[in-house]
């Protein structure tokens, strides 16, 4: 196995009494995008910080390329950082934004030039060049910060919550152009975000954190149909909770939850699923689907709420004959939910390390 | 009515067709600025007293005061005076505006109040004091002692004024300098000073007027050897009535006039004194 | 930042701030030249019972007062109509009213002796126009300290209030309107609540001054209307009556302080409410 790019031993942060990363271990994957997803607060962008230098651990080591930075200054340890604000320098055009880490590396001039150049191109500005910050827009001000990262070829490339001050359809062609550009570079890159979508589209590897300890680890396939406890769950963006019979607790996503006839047969049982007697309570219409909010007592006998997308369109929905007519409110219904699409919760949060 | 269709416009100008607030605001114009015209209409007469209208065309006044060596070597001792200790109050200032803005220590605002305490204890006191405890008690000269007493009156403006600046630039931008291979000092020579520019052309500017103006620290620490200009103007209204002073008054406003417009040139003449961005 | 460094950066800003007024501002109080601490405390009292002393307090603050009230008046107005115009001509006038705050005090206040002295401007106007036999006495009065005054401080008013009627949206008034308020009704009862603690500021700000202003009661008041300024200097320069100067002084800095911390609680009170 190879050295990780990037590695926190028992890393701490603490501001006085408040414990911002509370010993936590990581390993940076080389050549990959982690992600390091949870919550404001979770100390996420605390951990990218001290990755970076700006922030000394309290306790703890960082290796980069295995050897040890835990002292190290920021202008040393030769990684891209991204700003959430692009921190851009506003009396320097952009070209000499981007040259700038090339100017303290004290790279000569037609190479800098050179270089700089190549990283505009690199994210499709070579033209703007000769901009000031100011004059271009937050999605142009944003690759310029990325330009900027990436022409001092760093060992890591970090992104604190790159992409929060774009807006929605800017941001998705974004999450495309960094995970282009991380692939054309082959850089290592750790992204802090609070945003699950983002995460499960970009990450090798996602990092969950709540309250400074790293909760789950692992890719967005494995992650998300298995969240280790509620917390996850409810992050990843599962709403409804229940209590199985045998005391387990089960999360299940609106969409894996099927609103069936009353008196539908009961085959979905068989194999292991929940089958819940419900009342409807409210239907609201969403273009492609009703959200359809319900009442029921779950296995273990608890009164719940739960909620369900209902396809609103039957025509388009070709074999599946016991979906039956649109719900109302007021309806007695019966709530379908696959074993498969059961996932289990663990009381106790799962923490291994990436490797 | 009109009013429905006025309504836009009358949101605007609003209060500018108020006859009330309309007679204020021309009272309070009149009030600030036609006596400094009749200083400048007067400057101008060829008779000898401060008489309106003025007894005929002159620019005799303005020949005697540039040739009144009082007057004269005040302009010079005003002119080092203020150039030193804004200068001072700058290299001493912007540290401590670093300090307070960027540093780790407790305490801050309790710290920022210090540095703007010289504003709040009148000017005359200060002024007492200094001349109590440094000129008499320690029996420093005049010119250190108002050096002294300038630079920690201007030290406020330039904590503030500087601070304000600092206070808009993103923290993030020397951080990523720093993560791009700029040491410390690289980073503030090649980011913060930068930031910090308009900030220190403001208070270099107010620091400059605010102390060639001054009286009320001046006033009691003044010898024969070191005069500063507007205490040697006082005196010298005191004690006679003619127009030279209004020549000389007349001179001042027009190099403060060349102050405004440099002021305007380089950050804004509004902005100067804060709060103000149109 | 480190904590060394900060220190380091903060050490010769805190050296001249201690040399160049803290210390002597306090040893001022203290220990002023061949007087002892009693003895000012002893002026003191004797000031703040003796009729000609507490006519000079009351004066100051009387005049002090008036200015205050007048800026305010004339300054509200002002920066409420160059606030809210669209008009090109109020960056004119607003640079026109933060002007004078670049002139020298002298020049400024010298304006009104040619304006109200016994051949000024107000003088031969009332003579010429056959109003009065002989020109009133408009110089070295109260008025003329008050109009001073307002002239020297009104600028400031006007820089404090528009700072705060800028902070007020402009949509609050169109709300007013459209609920039925009068402009008159809209002003007094959405702008000034708005802009109130800049108006505090202010008027804080023009007493602070008014009540220390040195220039303008010298030059304008003479002899027959000291005002504390006045005073202090006479007893530090014309007379040295050292405990006399300083505790002067201490009630000049104590009437600032009282004002200031006023308003800091008006202002605060505000805040929260």
């Amino acid at each position: 196995m190879t050295t990780p790019a990037a590695e926190l031993v028992g890393v701490s942060q603490r501001f006085g009494s408040f414990t911002a990363v509370d010993s936590i271990d990581l390993r940076i994957p080389r050549g990959r995008l982690t992600t390091l997803l949870g919550p404001s607060g979770c100390g996420k962008t605390t951990t990218l910080r001290m990755l970076a230098g700006y922030a000394s651990p309290t306790s703890g080591r960082i290796l980069i390329d295995g050897q040890d930075a835990t002292r190290t200054p920021p202008e040393k340890r030769d990684l891209g950082m991204v700003f959430q604000s692009y921190a851009l320098f506003p009396h320097l055009t952009v070209a000499d934004n981007v040259a700038y880490g090339l100017t303290m590396r004290k790279v000569p001039a037609p190479e800098r030039r050179r270089r700089a150049g190549e990283a505009l191109e690199l994210v499709g500005l070579g033209h703007l060049g000769d901009r000031r910050p100011k004059q271009l827009s937050g999605g142009q001000q944003q690759r310029v910060a990325l330009a900027r990262a990436i022409a001092i070829r760093p060992r890591l490339l970090l992104l604190d919550e790159p992409l929060s001050n774009l807006d929605a359809r800017l941001r998705v062609q974004m999450r495309a152009e960094i995970r282009r550009i991380q692939s054309e570079t082959g850089l290592t890159v750790v992204l802090v975000t609070h945003d699950q979508d983002e995460a499960l589209e970009m990450s090798d590897e996602m990092v969950l954190m709540r309250a400074g300890k790293v909760v789950q680890t692992g890719a967005p396939r494995d992650v998300f149909p298995a969240p280790a406890d509620r917390f996850v769950a409810e992050f990843l963006g599962y709403e409804n909770f229940l209590t199985l019979a045998d005391g387990r607790e089960a999360a299940v996503r609106p969409e894996h939850l099927r609103i069936v006839p009353a008196d539908a047969p009961l085959d979905g049982a068989a194999d292991g699923g929940v089958v819940l007697d419900a009342v409807v309570v409210d239907v609201a219409y969403r273009g492609v689907d009703l959200l359809v909010t319900l009442d029921a007592t779950d296995p273990a006998g608890a009164p719940v709420r739960l909620v369900a997308d209902h396809r609103a369109d039957h025509r388009s929905d070709h074999s599946d004959a016991a979906t039956g007519p649109a719900p109302s409110a007021g309806d007695r219904v019966r709530l379908l939910a696959p074993r498969a699409r059961l996932a289990l919760l663990t009381a106790e949060p799962a923490t291994e390390g990436l490797s | 009515m009109t009013g429905q269709t006025l309504n836009q416009g009358a949101g605007r100008s609003l209060r500018l067709r108020h006859p009330v607030a309309g007679t204020l605001a021309v009272a309070g114009y009149v009030i600030m600025i036609v006596p400094i015209l009749f200083v400048v209409a007067t400057a101008f007469t060829a008779g000898s007293t401060l008489r309106f209208p003025p007894e005929g065309l002159s620019l005799k006044w303005f020949g005697e005061a540039v040739a009144y060596s009082p007057f004269t070597e005040a302009v010079v001792s005003s002119l080092e005076l203020a150039v030193l200790a804004t200068a001072l109050a700058l290299v001493l200032g912007v540290p401590v505006t670093l300090a307070i803005h960027r540093g780790r220590i407790p305490g801050k605002g309790l710290l920022e109040g210090l540095f703007l305490s010289p504003l709040v204890v009148p000017e005359l006191v200060v002024g007492l004091a200094l001349y109590q405890q440094l000129m008499i008690g320690l029996h420093l000269d005049n010119f250190t002692t108002l050096l002294l007493g300038h630079t920690a009156l201007l030290l406020p403006y330039a904590v503030r004024v500087t601070g304000a600046s600092l206070a808009l630039a993103d923290p993030a931008l020397e951080e990523a300098a720093r993560g791009l291979g700029a040491s410390p000092l690289r980073a503030f020579v090649t980011v913060t000073l930068p930031m910090l520019r308009p900030g220190l052309i403001s208070a270099g500017l107010l620091g400059f007027v605010t102390s060639f103006n001054n009286v009320p620290l001046s006033l009691l620490l003044q010898t024969r050897d070191f005069r500063t200009l507007p205490v040697t103007m006082l005196d010298y209204v005191q004690q006679s009535y003619d127009p030279m002073v209004a020549a000389a008054s007349t001179l001042v406003l027009a190099a403060t006039v060349v102050v405004a417009v440099v002021a305007e040139r380089t950050v804004g003449f509004a902005k100067i004194f804060g709060g103000i961005n149109r | 930042m480190r904590a060394r460094s900060t220190l380091l950066l903060l050490l010769p800003g805190l050296a001249f701030l201690l040399v160049g007024f803290l210390l002597p501002a306090v040893a001022m109080l203290f220990a002023p030249p061949g007087v002892t601490f009693a003895q000012v405390i002893e002026r003191m009292g004797a000031m703040l019972t003796d009729p000609y002393d507490l006519g000079i307090i009351w004066r100051t603050v009387r005049i002090g007062l008036i200015v205050t009230a007048l800026c305010v008046v004339l300054g509200f107005p002002i920066a409420s109509l160059l606030a809210r115009s669209q008009s090109r001509w109020a960056g004119v006038l607003l640079a026109l009213a933060i002007f004078p705050l670049l002139l020298s005090n002298v020049v400024r206040t010298f304006g009104w002796l040619v304006v109200l002295g016994s051949n000024g401007v107000i003088g031969q106007l009332l003579t010429g126009l056959g109003i009065v036999e002989k020109a009133p006495q408009l110089l070295y009065t109260e008025l003329a300290i008050v109009l001073g005054l307002v002239q020297l401080f009104l600028p400031l008013a006007v820089i404090t209030c528009y700072s705060a009627v800028a902070q007020v949206d402009p949509g609050l008034d169109e709300a007013a309107r459209g609920l039925g308020a009068s402009r008159t009704r809209s002003f007094w009862t959405i702008l000034v609540p708005l802009s109130l603690p800049g108006i505090v500021v202010a008027a804080t700000l023009v007493f602070a001054g008014s009540v220390t202003a040195y220039t303008t009661p010298y030059l304008l008041g003479g002899s027959s209307q000291r005002m504390l300024s006045t005073q202090l200097f006479s007893y530090a320069s014309v007379t040295v009556d050292w405990a006399a100067a300083s505790a002067t002084a201490i009630v000049m800095t104590v009437l600032v302080f009282l004002v200031s911390g006023i308003s800091a609680l008006v202002g605060r009170k505000g805040a929260t409410s």
